[in-house]
């Protein structure tokens, strides 16, 4: 039984220029392709899910520095992600002097990046300040427990989805082919 | 037998002692601070699989008029999938376990 390709117009082939739009901008490959409505689809949902885990465990679930592992695969996500992560550390977090103990045994002051506590503000250089009144905020709190591991979760899971978003717009060959047989009736290959 | 039972019950109260939405969400600052759901947590995955089904199924639906219909579709075989492995994992750990290996005890 012969059978012919339904889809005989959408684009085929290795396409350089979606694929980096994708990178750039989760679901803009699939519009660059002309795919307009699912590139939307994409882009709603990818986004949805990354800054989604920011609604649920707030922007210190995308921290390069203290949960660096669940950074590579949130960074998938593209420029977004990396943009959050520097708005992160240099809008919010504080630069405080960490006690840490090197490999000799001696004790160090080293000036690193870590969330304010609560209580604390952040000054003008970064560092730093108890607050004026007990009510004032912290920059942002730190999350902790089931709030912070499905917001990580969230955005990790939104930087696997754009892999395949990314390859999908930039090698729009192998998935999708419907063929419809000579009777007309169509069916999936 | 009881142990499974008083975990059940366990579980459902927690489930019930919601804070209240106003509680919820009287020094919350979206992006910023996390949502007070450390005892409704399972309630995410829901848009978590909705995430999911709404990506993937962009990306592999050949017919976008299906779209939706598939979304939902995929959305309820996740869910429904997670809570079968949960459920299984919670019996296997709080009944079957404790029948094998019992605690010293």
């Amino acid at each position: 039984m012969s059978y012919t390709p339904d889809t005989q117009n959408e684009p085929a082939g290795f396409n350089p220029l979606a694929g980096i739009a994708a990178i750039v901008l989760p679901g803009a490959g699939h519009v660059v392709r002309g795919e307009r409505q699912r590139g939307i689809m994409i882009g709603v949902g990818i986004l949805g899910l990354f800054f989604g885990g920011m609604l649920i465990g707030g922007i210190d679930v995308v921290d390069s520095e203290e949960d660096f592992p669940w950074f590579i695969a949130q960074s998938l996500v593209g420029p977004v992600a990396f943009g959050v992560d520097y708005v992160h550390q240099h809008h919010f977090k504080v630069l405080a002097l960490v006690e840490q103990v090197s490999p000799d045994g001696r004790r160090l002051l080293v000036e690193t990046r870590r969330s304010a506590n609560p209580h604390e503000v952040r000054d003008s250089q970064g560092k730093p300040a108890h607050a004026a009144s007990p009510t004032d905020p912290p920059p942002n709190t730190k999350s902790l427990s089931k709030t912070n591991e499905l917001g990580t979760l969230f955005g990790t899971i939104a930087g696997m989805l754009n892999v395949i978003a990314v390859v999908d717009a930039a090698f729009p060959t192998a998935r999708r082919r419907v063929a419809k047989p000579a009777t007309g009736e169509a069916v999936k290959a | 037998m009881s142990t499974f039972l008083n975990s059940v019950s366990a579980l459902t109260e927690t489930a019930m002692a919601w804070p209240s939405l106003p509680e919820m969400l009287a020094a919350y600052r979206p992006f910023l601070d996390p949502l007070p759901l450390q005892r409704a947590w399972y309630l995410l995955l829901f848009p978590l699989c909705l995430g999911i089904a709404v990506t993937y199924k962009a990306v592999r639906v050949p017919d976008m008029r299906r779209y939706w219909r598939d979304v939902a579709i995929f959305t309820t075989q996740l869910v429904l999938s997670v809570v079968i492995v949960g459920g299984l994992m919670f019996w296997v750990v709080l009944w079957v376990l404790p029948r094998i290996v019992p605690m010293p005890g």
